[in-house]
């Protein structure tokens, strides 16, 4: 994969044939999606949805050391503002001087359509630079300014010379692609092309050659270990944690790194990522341009699907009996402290919703619990979900839903099957709950959520929601959904419209 | 000429709208835009407002086109037409706005001819323009109303002396409008007139279409929604009054003497009303008494916030606390020099004799500074007259300057993420108490 010398990223669509409008069981899913039938897909009625603005900026935001400029009408990023204020702390988590989300808005106004908005964004980059004196300065363009043509690169060709920050161009305009995830791949973009490079390297300094292989040791066992702007710190303490024990140097990137840590990004020996849907596109260009390996496969999620992550790392360092032993004494404690909350757990039925790398391991997780799984909803559908969807068990009875958000087709769904409990992502939540149905969030930045401890933590927890579920019942037999009843009497995909599917 | 801004207190006018159609009972929006801006703007609703969640149809229910790159090529009023037909066969409402977004007003599409194909065929679906470009959230506001007072509201020949609507409190943007509404409301009515707030409690879509009945428009701002009550004035023949959001009881009698003076309700009433709202207000002030007298809590201050909040904050600070708002700073981005002049009036005349700095800076960086530069440092100095002990009163970007001066904090102003907030109110008497009791709770939650 080589897309690095292009100023902007391929959309999703395009370089996996992504999708996000599927109604069907999981086989016919993977069935259709693997012939890659289901690229063109669309909905005649939709509800609004993340773009990739939004998204990239859940990554940039996290960047610790920097300010984000978003380049765009005053209310591009206006997200930001919902926890503008409390960033902070998770910053802090990282580095206890941290200042938190810094952003600017360059407020495009009708002026400037006309005329252009270059003027706003130089002034911007300045002002970032001598009010913040940040490590790098994040230029986050929007439709806008995509549309009227403004030259974000050349303004920061212009003005890398006049600051000391590292300036990052991000193309991630909304209207570009349907597939919110693209957003990984721009926001990976920027960060290629501006901040991962070789770090220098001091010739006037003599070397010891017994330092000179303590070094190369060093680096012959560093991971960088890729993380997602949802986890926690508490996730990444375990994964951590499990590296560790098989004598591995663990570097996290990209959310809550400082600028700086992606210079180093290429001394690593391997590359782990823990969602191929978030990670590919830098993965396989580190390895194309700075020849390091990677693994892909899949998340920490789950017993299964840990014990396969931590092999996949172990086979690479020649660890796999280590990591097998490992793998024994944890699953075996685990599986220990799990037992007794099996009883309560047994044949609940359960809907899904999130991410599909992360909703179809979680799943699993949930089976092994003695949860039924009656159906999924992932933000959109594309090759990774394949093996992840071969191996859950009764996959062909499982409902697969694609769809970014769309709570009018998680409405109908829900009222026909009335799970006992909803796991989803933040955004749909509510609606669930609004159906008086148990909801349990999942991707909390406070919690516990992957790895071994991950598993213990998320059945502790899920075992509290569901000793009393009140809450959701009083929202169930008050509140009403805003759609007419009629709708719950049609087939849930009624407005998925794949008459222009290959 | 606007500028760039340090992380900035509002949205669009397209998330200004948003916000005001979705307060109103009923009414869906659809939303003819890219894929991203009616999620970032719930986003920034919800979670930025005290948790005021996604609302009947807002959040990810919001209905909305999703124009792509081919729309944006070819065109979007097919697509749009598509949408409109399909949320009206799924979403369950009394009436339907479409607000557009920045790309499909740059390439040019016709959202209200759209519309009109739908309003012809006897559906109840308006359309606005509403792209992000044309300004803050306040603007999205008077662009909603002006569109709800052109196109939606019913020609009256015959006024209701007795009936008067109150505009100028902007939802999501005040936090606390539900409550505030209420209780302006509620004071109104005591100087014996009906009242139609429109996206406070209990008011109906038939209220607002047969708002032009009534005799008076009062807009509690001096800048919010000024624009559509003229409008209102020119289409419906009802003239309006602009008197500034009250919080207290110098405020608040301000604002009962302004409506009775524009209403011609003899002063002796006035009064009688006035006196009956300070005695309820002084008989749990009262109680504060032995309390901050015992242990001396009078602080300075900052204020922070839109120019709505900004006034009415600092004159309940300086006139009915006692207490020394020392700096003040508008977060408004869009006010010309007249506008400035209008609201630096309001901080004149203060009963206490204070005399507050009033600057307008839409920076959030800029507070911390600003309050650098109006109080400097000790320099070194053994004996340093410093700003202390301090309370900011603003959004909840102040948390962290508050933290770094050692001074108290509470959120009021947008935005609000570290309180939840549901019917509170800070308007008028009644909220005065509930202010009172957040902002001394704050200084004595730690004994």
């Amino acid at each position: 994969m080589d897309y690095i010398k292009e100023k902007t990223p391929p959309i999703r669509e395009d370089r996996l044939l992504a999708c996000n409008a599927f109604g069907g069981s999981c086989c016919d899913l993977a069935k259709t999606g693997k012939k890659g039938c289901l690229n063109k897909t669309k909905r005649s009625f939709a509800q609004t949805q993340g773009c990739q603005l939004n998204l990239s900026m859940a990554i940039l935001d996290s960047i610790r050391d920097s300010v984000v400029i978003v380049h765009g009408p005053i209310g591009c990023g206006g997200a930001g503002l919902s926890y503008g204020a409390l960033t902070s702390q998770y910053h802090k988590l990282r580095d206890k001087n941290a200042q938190g989300f810094l952003w600017i808005n360059t407020n495009l106004d009708e002026s400037d359509v006309i005329n252009g908005g270059e003027k706003k964004l130089h002034d911007a980059i300045l002002y970032a630079e001598k009010e913040f004196r940040p490590s790098s300065i994040i230029i986050v363009n929007s439709c806008v300014p995509a549309l009227i043509g403004d030259d974000i690169d050349g303004i920061v060709a212009s003005l890398q010379n006049e600051v000391v920050a590292k300036l990052v161009p991000v193309h991630c305009e909304g209207f570009k692609t349907k597939i919110m995830a693209s957003a990984y791949d721009s926001a990976y973009h920027g960060i290629l092309r501006n901040l991962v490079g070789q770090p220098e390297h001091d010739d006037s300094v003599i070397e010891d050659e017994l330092e000179l292989l303590k070094e190369k040791y060093k680096r012959s066992r560093s991971v960088n270990v890729l993380n997602v702007s949802s986890m926690s710190r508490a996730d990444e303490l375990e994964l951590e944690r499990l590296l560790k024990a098989l004598d591995l140097n663990v570097r996290f990137l990209p959310c809550y790194a400082h600028p700086d840590d992606f210079t180093l990004a290429t001394e690593a020996a391997l590359n782990i990522s823990i969602c191929a849907t978030h990670d590919d596109y830098f993965v396989k260009h580190l390895k194309e341009k700075y020849n390091i390996p990677y693994v892909l496969q899949t998340i920490p999620i789950g017993i299964r699907n840990t014990n396969q992550w931590l092999l996949d790392v172990a086979e690479f360092f020649g660890e796999t009996e280590r990591a097998k032993r490992l793998i024994e004494v944890e699953t075996k404690e685990l599986n220990e402290a799990l037992e007794p909350f099996k009883n309560q757990l047994k044949g609940k039925r359960v809907f899904l919703s999130g991410g599909e790398i992360r909703i179809l391991t979680t799943a699993e997780l949930l089976q092994d619990l003695g949860f039924e799984v009656l159906g999924v909803r992932g933000y959109h559908y594309d090759e990774f979900a394949n093996p992840l969807i071969d191996n859950l068990p009764g996959n062909e009875k499982i409902i697969f839903n694609v769809a970014t958000g769309q709570p009018f087709e998680q409405a109908n769904l829900l009222e026909s099957f009335k799970p006992d409990l909803y796991v989803g992502h933040a955004g749909m939540n509510g609606w669930a709950a609004k159906q008086g149905i148990p909801t349990f969030p999942i991707f909390i930045q406070s919690v516990n959520y992957m790895g071994y401890s991950g598993v213990y933590e998320l059945t502790r927890r899920v075992s509290r929601v569901l000793k009393n579920t009140q809450f959701s019942k009083n929202f169930g037999k008050n509140v009403k959904l805003p759609y007419v009843d009629e709708w719950y009497g049609k087939d849930p995909f009624t407005y998925i419209d794949s008459s222009l599917a290959l | 000429m606007s500028t760039f801004i340090d992380r900035p207190r509002y949205l669009c006018s397209l998330g200004g709208a948003i916000s005001t159609l979705n307060a109103l009972p009923r009414v869906i929006t659809i939303i003819h835009a890219a894929a991203g801006c009616g999620s970032n703007l719930a986003n920034a609703h919800n979670g930025a407002a005290g948790y005021a969640g996604s609302g009947y149809c807002s959040g990810l229910a919001l209905p909305s086109s999703n124009v792509y790159e081919n729309e944006i090529v070819f065109g979007g009023e097919t697509r749009l037409a598509e949408q409109i037909e399909k949320t009206l066969e799924v979403v369950d409402g009394d009436l339907y706005f479409v607000l557009t977004g920045c790309m499909v007003e740059m390439i040019g599409d016709d959202a209200q001819g759209v519309a009109k194909q739908f309003k012809d065929q006897g559906k109840p679906v308006y359309a606005v323009d509403t792209g992000g470009f044309k300004g803050n959230s306040f603007r999205g506001y008077d662009l909603a109303l002006q569109s709800i007072f052109r196109d939606y509201l019913e020609k009256q020949d015959e006024k209701d002396e007795k009936l008067l609507n109150l505009w100028g409190i902007v939802p999501v943007q005040d936090v606390f409008w539900k409550g505030n509404l209420k209780v302006l409301k509620t004071l109104i009515e005591k100087l014996g007139y009906r009242v139609n707030t429109f996206f406070g409690e209990n008011e109906t879509l038939d209220d607002l279409k047969n708002a032009s009945r009534a005799s008076l428009n009062i807009v509690v701002s001096d800048n919010f929604g000024i624009e559509a009550a003229k409008v209102f004035e020119e289409v419906h023949g009802v003239p309006y009054i602009s008197i500034p959001f009250p919080i207290g009881d110098y405020g608040t009698e301000h604002f009962l003497n302004e409506v009775g003076k524009a209403l011609g309700i003899d002063e002796i009433f006035i009064h009688k009303v006035i006196k009956s709202e300070k005695t309820r207000y002084y008989s749990y002030i009262e109680r504060l008494a032995d309390i901050t007298s015992d242990i001396d809590l009078q602080r300075y201050a900052v204020v922070v916030g839109d120019s709505n909040y900004a006034q009415a904050l600092t004159r309940y600070l300086s006139d009915d606390l006692g207490w020394l708002p020392e700096l003040v700073i508008i977060t408004d981005d869009n006010l010309n020099d007249e506008d400035k002049n209008v609201v630096l009036s309001r901080f004149e005349d203060y009963e206490s004799g204070f005399k507050p700095k009033v600057i307008f800076n839409p920076h959030t960086s800029s507070v911390l500074k600003e309050i650098n530069i109006h109080w400097p440092g000790s320099n070194g100095h053994k004996y340093y007259n410093s700003f202390s002990p301090a309370f900011i009163l603003g959004s909840s970007f102040e948390r962290d300057a508050a933290d770094k001066l050692g001074a108290s904090h509470l959120s009021v102003t947008y935005p609000v993420c570290n309180r939840v907030v549901l019917d509170r109110a800070y308007a008028g008497y009644e909220g005065a108490l509930r202010l009172t009791e957040d902002i001394l709770g704050a200084l004595v939650a730690g004994r």
